[in-house]
């Protein structure tokens, strides 16, 4: 008997110094993280650091106002086209497609979602920006290109099709399937009644979808959408082969241009200095900002997720 | 009755744009998917598996067989850390901590610590791993993907452990079994499709990353299997082959992202076959 | 008076499931009909052709007509939608919109493009008034409905439906949710609705299709067992079944 209530004892320390594992982690990689940064963060000041876009090894000022710029515009550019997309998708997938296609497609969607970023991003270096270059850029060139004011914004100045649109376009690519997931999910969740409910005063699919569908889960549609957005500013590999890693001003939304992650994968690994614990210093940003997003998102989706 | 016209028109508008969208989605997604098994498959040869990376100019040899020993070798190691310890941590989530608000706390943490950029758990496993020790090392790049694991396991071994019913625990200890004996001979057993499916997929994650290995791990054309040293990972060698000027390098990417792809894929579709026949059976 | 809908020799299958059969029966205007018979039977099947409700699932079939003052409503050109504005239905739990009291009111008068504020009020409050709930909502209006009680739900649910003047409202088993005080009330509004439209309710309580129904008809496996005026159904059946079902020994 004794020997049952030790085991049992033993058994419980060893499960839960296991979970603890995950906390010690977690807080580890804070402070690890903090600590690395400390010495940029001292020697350039927080505020300073945030706020500037000098990034040059040969005087050895590093600011993060561009990785951060860029982070937050291919993020927004590609949530701005996928979300649209997805949204459709998931539309179609609850309230059009035929029954007997509607688990096949939800599980392609899933598998798709899975695929490593490195293949979407290889795709994206040999596939999606000879063919945007070729064919999307002169097109936005000729037209939005000519506007007074904005038009040089849109305008392709160097050759290549690595850029801050490319890198967007791919992104958004690689978040549609998992927005569209979590989007059917949720819609599918809409009790039948009250979408019959709905038809029976008369109204039509639009108008359900509308009316009923939509703000019955808008909650968790915002959630998927925000954990997207986390997926989308921690993303590494898709990113690093078409964004160009470019530490100048952006002139064009097809110019080469930063992102925080682009900057990491890029030098890393010849980095030492000021320069890595300004690299570390991204990382921190990065890992606080995908934590408050995730945060948001799971509060959205409820127990959900 | 213009009005149900126009109200009709806006339904068929709304619709044919929500099938566009699908069918657009659809239609790109899959081209990736062709694109990948095209070029890959094309670029397959025997010799990837048999031979290690030979000089760009030397047409037609040159292979990755270092690159699959090493990702083989840093998914093992990872595993061998990471599963046992989100097994059992799971397992303290699911019968110790039902009511205690730091499990619920660990609980959260291991949801959003799946979602955390792999990225920075590669520059934490940078500076804990590779920094001390003075270079790039397989342990550091092990390390790094078995944090990746670990909240997953932990994650989906304490759902799968909830959803055990009580009564199937109680009628054990009726017979007087201790808790301890319980968990493992009862509800190990009735949870294990699940948790198996929970490891599946943390494989088929980890086999897809490399950024956090980037610059733990890193890469190396030798054929050598000592984890202190810079261990070759078939990610890291796509991503270093494709980027590259010469044809022969960037067909051999092409072809390790295709057998990258094919096993990822392999790998969720096991999973969900695993927990499919649970639920039937 | 006379028949406000006829249904004559309908069919109905589910993918291969034959789930009515032949049934015939006429439905007299400005008066309550009750639907009845064991679980599967069909009655709730017979009450979503009124409406085709069931157009919206893949492999439903009808065969057959429903003749609504002499036009058939099962046929293509019907216009679907136009035919469940005038066909309200109460389903059997409250089913509120996510959204203000108001606007689940006005949801129907909305989608017919009733944009006018003033309207809309008067409209909304005539409903509410109608449905009996207006003295415990007027004041939380533009409140979520989803904190109504169950019985007010189901009354803002009714209110919404009347909001649209439908001809004929159908009630699948709308009280077997609810409270007895909550039920009572429905009852009541029901019996007071049919002054203006035309009632069909599928109940599981014998009791309450006695109570409230000017009709009833007993369905079983599908099949239309008898119709009658419910005095008669409940007092001197002519059909065995009848007799054993309405006093409970089977169903």
């Amino acid at each position: 008997m004794k020997g049952g209530i030790s085991k049992n004892l033993a058994f419980r320390c060893l499960t839960g110094l296991s979970s603890a594992s995950v906390l010690v982690v977690v807080a580890a990689m804070l402070a690890t993280l903090a600590w690395e940064s400390f010495p940029a963060l001292r020697h350039f000041g927080v505020l300073r650091f945030l706020s500037s876009s000098d990034w040059n090894y040969s005087t050895g000022t590093f600011g993060a106002l561009r990785p951060l710029a860029g982070t937050f515009l291919s993020t927004a550019l590609a949530l701005s086209v996928a979300v649209p997309v997805a949204l459709g998708m998931a539309v179609f997938l609850t309230e059009l497609c035929p029954h007997r296609l509607r688990a096949a497609i939800a599980a392609a969607l899933e598998l798709l979602a899975a695929i490593p970023s490195i293949i979407y991003g290889m795709w994206g270096l040999f596939v999606l920006a000879p063919f945007l270059e070729a064919h999307f850029q002169p097109l936005v060139s000729g037209t939005l290109g000519q506007l007074p004011v904005a038009g040089p914004f849109f305008r392709a100045r160097l050759a290549g099709g690595v850029n801050l649109f490319t890198a967007s376009m791919i992104l958004a690519v690689m978040i549609v399937p998992f927005i569209s997931s979590i989007a059917r999910e949720a819609m599918s969740q809409v009790p039948a009644m009250l979408r019959e409910s709905s038809y029976g005063l008369g109204a039509t699919r639009w108008e359900t979808i509308r009316w009923v569908v939509i703000p019955f889960s808008k909650m968790a549609l915002a959630g998927g959408v925000i954990l997207a957005m986390g997926r989308a500013l921690g993303e590494t590999m898709a990113v690093a082969y078409v964004i160009g890693n470019r530490h100048a001003a952006l002139d064009s939304i097809f110019s080469p241009y930063v992102t925080i992650t682009s900057v990491m994968a890029n030098e890393f690994n010849e980095a030492g200095g000021l320069q890595l614990s300004a690299l570390f210093s991204l990382a921190l940003i990065l890992f606080l900002a995908n934590f408050m997003a995730l945060s948001l998102a799971k509060r959205l989706l409820g127990g959900r997720r | 009755m213009s009005g149900l016209a126009a109200r009709k028109a806006w339904n068929l508008a709304a619709m044919a744009l929500a099938s566009l969208c699908a069918l657009a989605g659809l239609l790109l997604l899959a081209t990736i998917l062709r694109d990948v098994l095209a070029e890959g498959l094309g670029s397959l040869r025997l010799r990837l598996f048999t031979q290690d990376p030979a000089p760009p100019n030397m047409a037609g040899a040159g292979g990755l067989r270092s690159a699959f020993l090493g990702q083989g070798l840093l998914t093992l190691a990872a595993s061998a850390m990471g599963v046992p310890i989100g097994v059992l941590g799971g397992t303290y989530l699911a019968e110790y901590g039902r009511d205690s608000r730091i499990c619920r706390l660990i609980s959260t943490l291991s949801d959003m610590a799946v979602s955390i950029p792999s990225i920075v758990i590669g520059t934490f496993a940078y500076a804990i791993l590779v920094k001390p020790m003075g270079g790039f090392n397989g342990w550091a790049g092990a390390v790094a993907l078995a944090i990746i694991i670990l909240p997953i396991i932990v994650r989906t071994t304490e759902e799968m452990m909830t959803m055990v019913p009580w009564a199937l625990r109680e009628a054990a200890f009726a017979l007087g079994a201790p808790y301890c004996k319980v968990i493992t001979s009862i509800v190990w057993r009735s949870a294990m499709s699940g948790i198996f499916t929970g490891i599946l997929l943390a494989m088929a994650r980890v086999a897809g990353e490399t950024a956090p290995l980037l610059f733990t791990s890193f890469n190396s054309n030798f054929f050598r299997l000592d984890m202190s040293q810079a261990v070759p990972s078939l990610t890291v060698s796509i991503y270093q082959y494709a980027a590259s000027p010469y044809e022969g390098w960037v067909g051999l990417a092409w072809a390790a992202a295709f057998v990258v792809t094919v096993l990822v894929l392999m790998l969720n579709i096991l999973g969900r076959v695993v927990i499919r026949l649970r639920k039937r059976g | 008076m006379g028949d406000h809908l006829l249904v004559n020799g309908l069919d109905f299958f589910y993918g291969q499931t034959h789930a009515l059969r032949a049934v015939t029966l006429p439905i007299r205007r400005n008066r309550i009909t009750s639907l009845i018979g064991p679980s599967g039977c069909g009655k709730t099947t017979l009450l979503r052709c009124f409406n085709r409700m069931h157009d919206l699932y893949p492999n439903n079939r009808y065969r057959g007509e429903i003749l609504m003052d002499g036009r058939d409503i099962l046929g293509p050109a019907v216009d679907v939608i136009g035919l469940r504005n005038s066909m309200g239905m109460v389903f059997q739990k409250p089913t509120p919109f996510p959204m203000s009291v108001f606007d689940n009111v006005a949801y129907g008068l909305r989608l017919k493009r009733v944009r006018n504020a003033g309207v809309l009020r008067e409209r909304v409050e005539k409903a509410l008034r109608q449905a009996a709930v207006w003295d415990e909502v007027k004041d939380r209006l533009g409140q979520n409905a989803q904190g109504l009680s169950g019985g007010q739900q189901q009354r803002l649910v009714i209110a919404r439906t009347l909001a649209v003047d439908p001809q004929v409202i159908l009630f699948d088993e709308s009280t077997s949710a609810l409270d007895p005080i909550s039920s009572k009330k429905i009852e009541e509004l029901m019996t007071e609705l049919k002054k203006e439209v035309t009632i069909i309710a599928v109940t599981h309580n014998m009791q309450q299709a006695a109570r409230i129904s000017d009709f009833t008809a007993l369905m079983y496996l599908g099949s239309l067992v008898e119709y009658d005026e419910t005095a008669t159904i409940f007092t001197k059946p002519r059909n065995k079944l009848t007799e054993e079902y309405v006093t409970g020994r089977f169903g």
